[in-house]
């Protein structure tokens, strides 16, 4: 059973513990009444523990690192990210991070943690000595390895999707992300990816960005 | 207000045809009637004793379906569903009932009445749709008429009318008749007269006036089919003002209009009396015991000799060892799903999208609509809300649970609002239609198809371009999927079909995979 109500369902049904009794009594009703529900959700769209599914353009969690996850989801719930009309992933994300409380944000993080990161597959084809000069730019912040730094707020960028990487560097590029008043450490990008010039260059910053894993 | 359709109008549509030469002729060959079909009947040999465990992956309907049919035969089956309820896109709103919709959950407190529901998924069941129709009678489903198509629903379209709703009967009564003047005239014209004989030509012309309800001079003006203006009973009736055919042709609902009994919503449409997920109940009250809630599945591992499973249940990882595995897990959230399948296949799951279907209902203080004349049926608007149905159940109680948005194709568009913004728009959408509308009605629950925990979509899309049809390309990544990986897996669903979007895909596909493990199985024991 799971261990945490959230709050909308406490508001309106008080404690949870009454609820409780009915979800095992369902063998031939299709539905029990009241069923208790919780917040982490994460899963049924960023894949079995966290892994990604690029179906759903939803990236690895596992693995990401905690300042950086919880920058993400309070820029999510804040509509610091996902806000823009044409952002249908970042919406998707952000009706998820909408409803999440501080409590709940605690207890996901410390659920994460537990998953065991798994290297992704290649899915970009770009040129990567193109994308080792653009790079060059990119590393004072994300590190020569990519590996990320928490000083300055940038996160590791080799471990996650490729898909998911170009897809950032276009809402950069695009304004879905990085423009919002709030948004301090996404306006630092916005100048970057104007480096990157194109698809292509975005393509091929992104094949070298993923060759630096050490898997 | 006699609006003859002018000359250039029907030469300029006559042009637009071209080739009804070619037509007639092509039509000639269209001498063959389909066979009979009917549901299909399963012949399945009883398993080898040390290969009998089955896992089935979700517990949808084609789940449901492979669960009910191997555990007849002997196999031991055990049924995985992440989900708090089997059923899946099968789902029947009522009384408090949890719309698992992520980052937005409801519960529904509609009155605790039979009649008080609604079918968020799949609710009409055509008659072509014999197997699951055969289901419906073997499971001891009771069965009811569904009203599709009610003429003395309303029509409303911003564009037409300064936006007045008029009655479905007077929109379809005056487009027909419009659209019977032109082909009439079409007819009489020489070069078109060529083609048919004379006798062909005296058929064809007595339908096209019955159609349209002409006059003896192959004019319409206007038609008593479109209801009375006064009277009509105990005085002469007066028939209502004909509608101009360019006010009607503002609108574009006419394409939904005169095709809403075509296809598979022509009549006579069915559903199961209390709600479609009684089908559900149908079969876990044989298989009830085989399923597991709230497991999530999480690998799926094939193996020369079966297949390994690992899922989460109740927080704690497990494992599942079977000699096969049925899979309605939908594709998109599969591709999420750790597995070894061969890479064409997983290029397959890629390759499906995954619709967004839309539906919201709310409870009617009162049936008003029947003080209307609505029994039933659906109103059609250009709002995007788009349909209000009115439930064929529960005609004259004092209540009822009536639908006020659906859309099929374009559902992200409510998907996206808040709960209470979605709300708001479907009362100001319904509103143009039933002024009254926001005063009687109270409740409201959403179903957005495309956030719904453990669906994330509506149908599987396979078609990139709905209007060249399936390419050569899709049909082969179809057949990948279709096919069973290492005679152990097999994938099953309406996804896997060339018609999703119907319960009778999902049974169809599930029979269709049941037959070849039972070739398979037949081998492996000769
Ligand atoms: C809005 C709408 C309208 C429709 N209208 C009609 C209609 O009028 N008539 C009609 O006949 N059909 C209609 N359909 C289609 C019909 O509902 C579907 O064809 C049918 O229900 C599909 O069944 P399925 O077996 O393919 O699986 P689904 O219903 O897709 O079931 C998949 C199951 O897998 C489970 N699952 C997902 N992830 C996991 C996991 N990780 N582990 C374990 N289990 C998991 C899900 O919880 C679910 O139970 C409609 C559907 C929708 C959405
Ligand atoms: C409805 C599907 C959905 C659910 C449920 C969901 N996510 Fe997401 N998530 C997404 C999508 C899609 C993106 C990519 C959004 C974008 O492009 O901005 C995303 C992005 C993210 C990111 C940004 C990653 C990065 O590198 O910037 C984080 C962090 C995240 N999700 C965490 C979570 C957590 C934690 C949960 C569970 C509480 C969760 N998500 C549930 C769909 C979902
Ligand atoms: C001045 C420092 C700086 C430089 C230089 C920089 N970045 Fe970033 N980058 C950041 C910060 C800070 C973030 C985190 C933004 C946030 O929190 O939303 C980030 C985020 C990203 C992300 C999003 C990652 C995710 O998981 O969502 C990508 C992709 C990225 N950077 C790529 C690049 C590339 C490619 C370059 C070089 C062209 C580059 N960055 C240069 C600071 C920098």
């Amino acid at each position: 059973m799971p261990n945490l109500i959230s709050r909308a369902i406490r508001r309106r049904y008080g404690k949870p513990a009454l609820l409780i009794t009915f979800a095992l009594a369902s063998a031939i009703c299709v539905s029990a009444p009241n069923e208790p529900v919780n917040d982490r959700y994460c899963k049924t769209c960023h894949g079995s523990d966290g892994r990604g599914n690029e179906a759903i353009q939803a990236p690895i969690l596992a693995g990401m690192e905690e300042w950086y996850l919880i920058r993400q989801l309070k820029n999510y719930r804040g509509k610091v990210r996902g806000f823009h009309p044409s952002d249908e992933r970042g919406i998707a994300m952000q009706a998820m991070a909408n409803s999440l409380s501080d409590e709940s944000i605690r207890d996901i993080v410390g659920w994460i943690k537990t998953w065991e990161y798994t290297p992704p597959d290649a899915t970009v084809d770009g040129d990567k000595a193109e994308g080792k000069k653009l790079y060059a730019s990119c590393a004072a912040c994300h590190r020569e390895d990519a590996s990320g730094n928490e000083a300055i707020g940038a996160p590791p960028l080799a471990y996650q999707n490729d898909w998911y990487l170009v897809k950032q560097l276009e809402n950069f590029t695009n304004g879905y992300r990085g423009t919002h008043e709030n948004d301090i450490f996404g306006q630092q990008m916005v100048t970057m990816v104007k480096q990157l010039k194109d698809d292509t260059g975005i393509r091929n910053v992104v094949s070298y960005i993923t060759s630096l894993r050490s898997d | 207000m006699n609006v003859r359709v002018k000359r250039r109008e029907f030469l300029n549509l006559l042009a637009a045809f071209g080739g009804t030469g070619a037509a007639l002729n092509a039509g000639a060959a269209l001498n063959l009637l389909p066979a009979a079909s009917h549901a299909q009947t399963l012949d399945l040999r009883s398993p080898d004793p040390s290969k009998k465990q089955v896992v089935i992956l979700g517990g949808g309907l084609s789940g449901l379906t492979v669960a009910y049919e191997l555990t007849k035969r002997g196999y031991d089956c055990t049924v995985l569903e992440a989900s708090h309820r089997c059923g899946g896109r099968v789902l029947t709103v009522r009384h408090g009932d949890l719309i698992d919709e992520i980052g937005n959950p409801q519960y529904c407190s509609f009155d605790d009445e039979p009649h008080m529901y609604f079918n968020a998924g799949a609710a009409r069941i055509p008659s072509s749709h014999k197997n699951i129709l055969g289901y419906c009678k073997e499971l001891g489903v009771d069965l009811e008429v569904f009203i599709n198509e009610n003429k003395s629903a309303y029509v409303q379209d911003d564009k037409m009318l300064s936006g007045n709703r008029i009655r479905n009967i007077e929109f379809t009564t005056n487009m027909r008749g419009f659209m019977a003047e032109l082909m009439a005239k079409a007819l009489t014209h020489e070069e078109l007269n060529q083609p048919f004989s004379d006798a062909e030509a005296e058929a064809l012309l007595s339908s096209i006036r019955a159609f349209g309800d002409l006059k003896e001079n192959d004019l319409y003006e206007g038609s008593f089919r479109a209801g009375y203006k006064s009277g009509g009973f105990l005085k002469h009736g007066v028939q209502k003002d004909m509608i101009a055919f360019r006010d009607l042709l503002k609108s574009r609902l006419g394409r939904q209009l005169l095709s809403a009994n075509e296809g598979d919503t022509g009549p006579i449409l069915m559903q199961p009396v209390g709600g479609m997920d009684k089908i559900i109940s149908g079969f876990l009250n044989h298989v009830g015991e085989r399923v597991k809630y709230r497991a999530i599945v999480n690998s799926v591992e094939v193996l020369d000799s079966g297949v390994k499973i690992v899922y989460d249940h109740d927080g704690a990882r497990q494992s599942f060892d079977a000699d096969y595995c049925f899979n309605c897990i939908p594709t998109h959230l599969m591709v999420g799903i750790t597995n070894n399948f061969p890479d064409d296949y997983k290029k397959a799951m890629k390759y499906v999208r995954r619709g967004d279907a839309y539906k919201a209902a709310f409870q009617a203080k009162s049936r008003f609509w029947e003080d209307q004349e609505i029994y039933g049926g659906i109103s059609w608007s250009n709002s995007p809300s788009r349909q209000i149905w009115y439930p064929s159940h529960g005609i004259h109680k004092s209540k009822g649970i009536v639908l006020a948005a659906y859309d099929y194709g374009g559902g992200i568009y409510h998907t996206q609002m808040s709960q209470s913004d979605r709300i708001e728009a479907h009362l100001s959408d319904a509103e143009k239609i039933h002024p009254d509308f926001r005063d009687n009605v109270e409740k409201p629950i959403t179903v957005a198809w495309h956030r719904m925990n453990h669906m994330l979509g509506c149908s599987a899309r396979w078609q990139r371009s709905f209007s060249t049809g399936w390419t050569h390309d899709e049909e082969k990544l179809y057949e990948t999927l279709r096919a069973p990986v290492n005679n152990r897996h097999f994938f099953i669903g309406d996804q896997i079909s060339m018609h999703s979007a119907w319960q009778e895909s999902a049974v169809m596909s599930a029979q269709w995979s049941l037959t070849k493990l039972d070739a398979y199985v037949r081998q492996d024991l000769a």
